[in-house]
């Protein structure tokens, strides 16, 4: 579990979405090695989507203190963490009813 | 094999070319600021980028 951060203190928002956004990169990344693999073990895959999407959130959530340009892109990122937790969401899903399907006719 | 005979190849080549504006634009656009952090912050967008890129291939793929 990641420590709380305070972006007033010192610290620039871009900075802590960046760090955030680098976790749930990492986890979403591992989720899609595996998913991506035909034989891979998708119950992992579901493991780590649910770890990166729990940053995507932290990360999402975070206020952005800086003006103009330093603004921007924190926002873009932002944006993107949104969009890829949409769709980390919904790749769950599926992977989840698809497990779930197959423990039923197991 | 039969697709790439009947993909245009122009159409292709200028979705490539649309592709690449975009990312160069983007870089431009936040190179020239000389902050630290604006390059990091250029990388974890094209991290993002690369994730959405994959999980639209797993959605897509059904």
């Amino acid at each position: 579990m990641s420590a709380k951060i305070n972006p007033s203190k010192g610290k620039d928002s871009c900075e802590v979405i960046k760090s955030y956004h680098k976790q749930a990169f990492e986890y979403i990344s591992k989720a899609l090695r595996i998913d991506e693999d035909d034989t891979g073990e998708k119950e992992e895959a579901v493991q780590w989507y649910k770890k990166g999407i729990a940053e995507l959130e932290r990360g999402i959530t975070v206020e952005i203190t800086g003006r103009g340009d330093q603004y921007e892109r924190a926002k873009r990122l932002q944006d993107k963490m949104v969009n890829n937790l949409t769709m980390a969401k919904d790749r769950l899903a599926l992977l989840e009813t698809t497990l779930a399907s197959k423990r039923r006719s197991d | 094999s039969t697709t790439t005979l009947t993909t245009p190849q122009n159409q292709v080549e200028s979705l490539l070319h649309e592709m690449a504006d975009e990312a160069g634009l983007d870089l431009n656009m936040e190179l020239p600021q000389g902050q630290t952090g604006s390059v990091g912050a250029s990388v974890a967008s094209t991290e993002q980028d690369e994730l959405s890129q994959r999980l639209a291939k797993l959605r897509d793929q059904v």
